[in-house]
């Protein structure tokens, strides 16, 4: 869709906001939004200050104005003329209309239409484009439970790792993901936007970082009370170091089968924040279990894990010293 | 067909047992000792000066709009400060949780913080059903209540009995959903609630139960009431009051009210369906057997988002009523702001799927509906750039009206710059569910708390007939305006930092610092509450000296300035003949401010009825009932309200006269009690060109002090 | 635009109260209010088609059976008849209103609520029918949404028939006063609007089901 030319024409528009903004925040890592560290997430940043700068221009000038009016038409202060007639003017008015209109035909053309297929989770063209010359892309399969994360990668002896992610650098990543639990969202707040993860329903996300580190992963939305221990870290490291991972994965003793996957699906907050890794993923374990919630399998929740938490919680908090 | 529910269950109680009662809760049970002992000495006060009757004949009994629209604000003022407490124990939690490590308080259960998980989910859920739903509703529709028949010449309401019926059902919700906090637990899946967390295998608890029966109920008092202000507005209007002279607040309450009455249905069935799920054990939001769990958040937000406008509307006729009036000048671009109201009104049906782009419904999908969003951006501006022209040439007064309404000005310009963010799908992606997004909406909501603060004061002396204290509404004023920055200014930023929203904890301590200034904010907030309490009892005991006639301001415009200040049952001795758009201003710019009727005619009024109080504690019983599966009282409420409506239809209410004699001297009752604070009044502001007669320049520079605030003061 | 500043008003020309102004129409007020309800419910009934609407697919009925295989339109159309001749009657009823004859409203009422008593029963002896043959709505997504909005209306003309016996006794008792007439107009317009929507249930439900 959008020209790469045109996309770094743009950008100039956003230098304004973009210095403000990046000056003192760029530095410390914990502004993620602004520091963006995936293609994804640098593209959606980009467009974020594009919209930015047109809305900080008109609402600013508007601020202004208001302010400037308070001033000089204040009562009795006689800075200004009254005129207790005036409520109407053609010229006003037209342009009252005129420039929302064309701000938002601009908008709507340069970050709405195009920022939705530059970073379209099913098939960003930000990466799709320039995918050739970078060798195959990755597959991850994503399934979310109550409350922890598995991230099964078919291409390497379907092995798996829960509740963290790793992922080599320069290459796209492509996930799919699926629940067994409740609704929840994806989201790596610095590589990729968030994707609403959903049980009986498959969704699709992908991602490309250039930088290696640590990132932090979130469940985005609220599933239950288990949500703000539902994290795992993603770590971008060079192709070479994930496929050393991925050997020293493949080899785990540890095996995940439909069975296995019952006990880890089991409601459980992962307050210690264990990071399991099995060798092998029973073949076939996502679309099985996609078929089996759609057929109406359900891990619930015991009542002890919403009224009176207080006794899990014990647990949970031993766990947590422990 | 009746699922069985996990716990026990017995015919009598339902799934009531002395269990569900937290008196172990180391935070509710003191509460609960408090808000009875409170209860009882209430009571006890009540009783004791003997004004039970009193209370039960002029308000709980009342179908006259002023007292129910008062009554509506006090419920949502009420409201608005149990949510605020809510909004404080949620800030304290995350300012206390913050980072690793086990910082939690043991002796109350938690792992992080003083709350656990659950209760933290809790206090959001209700705190954001009850804001939105129980203090905004209310607040406006007290307000539109009380000024809409006043602006258009009516002597009431279409339909008074409807109109109490309206207030009782939304009292029913409110009780609901305030003894949720005390036996059972609430919804903790936000005030939305997302499929399928809310089916009964994620929430075996009545929490989700108490939560759909209170929206029900508000929704459906909600929609009685459109109704009712809908063919008040088109039917009642006082002769000379054609479309193009309805006052700019009565053209909002128009839009809001068709969009409450088109959308509060699409609620009332998707949480029926939602109740078939827990109760019926049907599958329409069910992840397996065929149902659509998107299908819930789709139908959801095709009422969420137009509430939203049905929220802001009335607040943008605030805004334009009180702008004008401490301008002293009619309001810039009449036309093209009534235009306005309706294009946000109409655009606000095609929009809802913003709130959830992050389905992964492709990119066309997404498109159309990011710039269906911008696109209420277009008329909202126009509304802003017209009051904007209103203060320019104007002769502004910075009274706390004033004050407030250029203050939600202000939210509104942050919360439109931010909600165009997030309408941007690719920007949206990033912050969606984040505490951004939280930010973006109470700067909106927040405009609509302040534009009531504003009409609260401006509207306060028509209904009571003296002013609020101005110095302390302003005191007020700057508190909670620097209470909302250091609340969500920190909010804004955190969203950049990727806080999610909903966390009972925050898992970064990098955000710690952020926490800390909120919380300061909380306590700035705090203070603000005690001003407003105290600007309330000042206000109260020198109420002689704020005494005020009919047009308090002494710049005001519309309809509503003519009636007598406290404006008398009868609303007007005889009904006005409208001869201009704003005929107050109109009146005075004509030396005809004075004039009063001099000879009057017989009106019929309507009796009071005590059916609506006993409807509305039947629906609080019916909700009570299915909310703990009680079969037999909910059946036995129901056919007792059908019962008590088919009664009350067959009495009827025949009303009844007051003789053209009868009203003259209550007519002249009425002067009398206003001449007191005469000496006071105001007199004429706005133009002063033409064939003004009453206004006086020089006199209005050395009236003494109880005059229009700030007349000619400078910004305090 | 607003007012005329300029020109000159003299006080004792201006009309500033309404002399005859005697309120407002009790029966077209009523009316225009009823017409709002009858929005709203429009509103609650294209909701629930719309949720039809999206759990009719064929996985919606996940392994249960598909209205195809369980609707009767032919034993609906006698619904539908009764359903229609309920509002000729209750129409004949409104037209003997007009020439003020008791009987002729009473008796209209009455054949009108016989029909939608019909009505009823024979939903409730299909309802019976289909649980019996095991379509229940706890089947699957797609038969809750079909109960949802077929027992909806039907509870609709469940009201509708205790508001005609309503109406039937203040005949009786009060004769035709503003309130009865201004309740009869309105149970007019109620009757009608659930007719209407029952072409739709039955055009878009049974017919549409039982061809796909
Ligand atoms: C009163 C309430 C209110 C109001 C008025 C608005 C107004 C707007 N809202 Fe907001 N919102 C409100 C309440 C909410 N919104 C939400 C969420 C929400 C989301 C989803 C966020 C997410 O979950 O990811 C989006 C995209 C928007 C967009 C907008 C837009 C574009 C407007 C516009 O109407 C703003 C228009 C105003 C503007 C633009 C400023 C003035 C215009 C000028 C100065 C002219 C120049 C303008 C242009 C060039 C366009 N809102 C939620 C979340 C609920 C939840 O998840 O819990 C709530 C409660
Ligand atoms: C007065 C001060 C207020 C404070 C301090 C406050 C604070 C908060 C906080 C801390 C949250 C939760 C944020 C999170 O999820 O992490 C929240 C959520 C919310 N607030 Fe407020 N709030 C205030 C006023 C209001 C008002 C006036 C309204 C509406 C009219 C409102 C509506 C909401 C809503 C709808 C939510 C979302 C609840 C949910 O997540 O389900 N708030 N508020
Ligand atoms: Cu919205």
């Amino acid at each position: 869709m959008l020209k790469k030319a045109k996309l770094s024409h743009l950008r100039y528009l956003a230098i304004i906001p973009l210095l403000l903004l990046l000056n003192g925040c760029a530095k410390h890592s914990i502004w993620w939004i602004f520091n963006p560290k995936g293609v994804g997430a640098h593209a959606s940043f980009i467009y974020m200050m594009i919209d930015v700068a047109v809305m900080l221009a008109i609402v600013g000038v508007t601020a202004i104005l208001i302010v400037w009016f308070m001033w000089k038409y204040q009562k009795g202060k006689n800075r200004g003329t009254y005129d207790g007639k005036w409520e109407h003017s053609r010229k006003l008015e037209v342009a009252f209309w005129g420039i929302p209109i064309v701000a938002v035909a601009f908008l709507s053309w340069a970050v709405a239409i195009h920022g939705s297929f530059a970073v379209n989770p099913y098939n960003p063209t930000i990466i799709t484009k320039h995918m050739k010359p970078k060798g195959d892309p990755i597959q991850v399969d994503v399934i979310a439970t109550d409350w922890q994360w598995l991230f099964i990668y078919p291409q390497f002896h379907n092995m798996a790792v829960a509740n963290e992610l790793v992922v080599p650098a320069h290459t796209p990543v492509f996930f799919k993901l699926t629940s067994t639990a409740v609704t929840t969202d994806f989201f790596v707040p610095q590589l990729l936007g968030m994707i609403d993860v959903m049980p009986g329903m498959r969704t699709k996300d992908a991602l490309e970082s250039n930088n290696l580190g640590t990132y932090q992963g979130i469940a985005a939305d609220y599933c239950g009370a288990g949500t703000s221990w539902m994290l795992f870290k993603t770590k971008v490291v060079s192709m070479a170091d994930f496929k050393q991972w991925a050997h020293g994965v493949e080899n785990s003793p540890n095996t995940m089968d439909y069975a296995q996957f019952n006990r880890f699906a089991e409601p459980y907050i992962n307050v210690k924040d264990k990071t399991p890794v099995y060798g092998h993923v029973e073949h076939g374990l996502f679309n099985h279990l996609l078929l089996e919630v759609m057929d109406g399998k359900k891990w619930p929740l015991p009542m002890f894990m919403t009224e009176n938490m207080f006794h899990y919680l014990k647990l949970q908090a031993a766990e947590h010293r422990a | 067909m009746l699922v069985n529910v996990p716990g026990p269950w017995s015919p009598l109680l339902g799934r009531l047992a002395l269990s569900e009662i937290p008196y172990t809760n180391p935070i509710l049970a003191p509460l609960f000792v408090v808000i009875v002992l409170a209860g009882i000495a209430l009571v006890a006060a009540i009783t004791y000066y003997g004004k039970w009757g009193y209370l039960w004949k002029e308000w709980f009994t009342t179908v006259d709009h002023k007292k129910l629209g008062v009554m509506y604000i006090i419920l949502g003022l009420v409201m608005l400060f149990r949510g605020f407490i809510d909004g404080l124990m949620m800030r304290t939690q995350q300012m206390l949780a913050v980072g690793p490590g086990d910082n939690g308080m043991k002796a109350m259960g938690a792992i992080h913080g003083y709350l656990t998980p659950f209760h933290f989910g809790q206090i959001y859920s209700a705190h954001g059903l009850i804001m939105i739903l129980l203090a905004a509703t209310p607040l406006l529709v007290g307000i539109m209540n009380i000024i809409v028949p006043l602006q258009i010449g009516a002597r009431d309401m279409a339909y008074p009995y409807l109109n109490a019926l309206g207030l009782w059902i939304t009292a029913a919700a409110v009780f609901l959903i305030m003894i949720s906090l005390f036996i059972g637990d609430f919804s903790h899946n936000g005030w939305f609630g997302y499929a399928p967390i809310f089916e009964l295998a994620y929430s075996p608890g009545v929490g989700v139960d108490y939560w759909i029966w209170t929206l029900e109920l508000v929704a459906l008092g909600t929609t009685l009431g459109s109704i009712n202000f809908l063919a008040t507005v088109v039917k009642m209007r006082a002769p000379g009051m054609t479309w193009s002279r309805l006052p700019i607040f009565t053209w909002s309450a128009v839009s809001a009210n068709i969009i409450a009455l088109t959308s509060f249905p699409c609620l009332q069935v998707a949480l029926a369906l939602v109740g078939a799920d827990r109760y019926l054990g049907t599958h329409f939001f069910t992840a397996g057997f065929g149902g659509n769990l998107m299908l819930y958040t789709n139908l959801f937000w095709l009422w969420g988002h137009p509430e939203v406008y049905f929220v802001i509307l009335p607040a943008f006729g605030m805004i334009s009523e009180i702008i004008p009036a401490f301008s002293e000048k009619p309001i810039f671009g009449y036309t093209a702001m009534v235009l306005a109201t309706f294009a946000i009104a109409g655009v606000s049906w095609i929009v809802w799927l913003h709130h959830f782009f992050t389905m992964g419904m492709g990119p066309y999908v997404s498109t159309e509906f990011s710039i269906a969003t911008m696109l209420v951006g277009i008329p909202t501006g126009v509304k802003v750039f017209n009051w904007a022209a209103t203060m320019y040439k104007g002769r502004l007064t910075f009274s706390a009206a004033m004050l407030w309404a250029i203050g939600a000005l202000f939210l509104l310009l942050i919360g439109g710059l931010t909600g165009m963010m997030l309408s941007i799908p690719a920007v949206n992606y990033m912050v969606h569910n984040s505490v951004f997004v939280v930010a973006h909406f109470h700067m909106m909501l927040l405009c609509i708390v302040y534009a009531v603060f504003g009409a609260v004061i401006f509207w306060f002396p028509k209904v009571f007939g003296f002013k609020l204290h101005e110095a302390w509404g302003k005191i007020m004023f700057w508190l909670f305006s620097a209470g909302t920055f250091l609340v969500f200014f920190p909010m804004f930023m955190l969203g950049f930092m990727g806080e999610t929203r909903r966390l009972d904890w925050p898992f970064d301590p990098h955000w710690a610092v952020w926490f800390d200034v909120q919380e300061i904010g909380i306590v700035v907030y705090v203070l603000s509450v005690l001003a407003f309490l105290w600007m309330i009892y000042v206000s109260i005991r020198d109420r002689a000296h704020h005494r005020v006639g009919a047009d308090a301001w002494g710049t005001s415009r519309s309809l509503e300035w003519l009636a007598d200040s406290p404006v008398p049952f009868y609303n007007y001795a005889m009904v006005p003949h409208i001869n201009a758009r704003d005929e107050a201003a109109w009146r005075r710019e004509h030396g005809l401010s004075e004039s009063r009727p001099d000879h009057f005619a017989a009106i019929h009024m309507p009796n009071n009825t005590g059916v609506a109080v006993y409807i509305g504690a039947l629906t609080f019983v019916i909700g009570f009932g299915l909310t703990w599966r009680i079969w037999w009282l909910t059946v036995a409420a129901l056919v007792l309200t059908v019962l008590i409506m088919i009664y009350r239809s067959g009495k009827g209410d025949p009303g009844y006269v007051i003789s053209a004699e009868e009203m003259e001297k209550l007519d002249r009752q009425s002067r009398q009690n206003m001449s007191d604070g005469q000496q006071h009044l105001p007199k004429g502001g706005g133009y002063t060109g033409g064939t003004v007669t009453a206004y006086s320049a020089a006199a209005s520079d050395q009236r003494p002090q109880d005059t229009p605030p700030g007349n000619s003061r400078p910004l305090s | 635009m607003s007012s005329s500043h300029d020109k000159p008003v003299d006080p004792n020309q201006v009309v500033l109260w309404s002399d005859d102004y005697e309120g407002h129409d009790v029966i077209s007020t009523r009316t225009f209010g009823f017409w709002m309800y009858i929005l709203s419910d429009g509103m609650l009934f294209a909701t629930l088609f719309a949720a039809y609407g999206v759990l009719s697919y064929s996985h919606s009925y996940y392994t249960g059976p598909t209205p195809a295989q369980f609707v009767a339109p032919w034993y609906t159309f006698i619904q539908t008849m009764a359903l229609f001749l309920s509002v000729l009657a209750y129409g004949f009823s409104m037209a003997s209103l007009k020439t003020g004859s008791k009987a002729g409203v009473i008796n209209g009422i009455i054949a009108s609520m016989v029909l939608g008593i019909v009505f009823v029963g024979l939903d409730i002896h299909d309802v019976l029918r289909m649980i019996s043959i095991g379509v229940t709505p706890e089947v699957s997504g797609g038969l809750s949404a079909f109960y949802a909005l077929t027992q909806v209306h039907a509870a609709h003309i469940f009201v509708g028939l205790i508001w005609m016996l309503v109406m039937l006794y203040q005949i009786l008792r009060k004769g035709f006063t503003e309130d009865v007439v201004g309740r009869l107009i309105s149970l007019r317009m109620f009757w009608q609007f659930q007719a209407v929507m029952w072409v739709f249930i039955y055009v878009f439900v049974y017919l549409w089901g039982y061809m796909s």
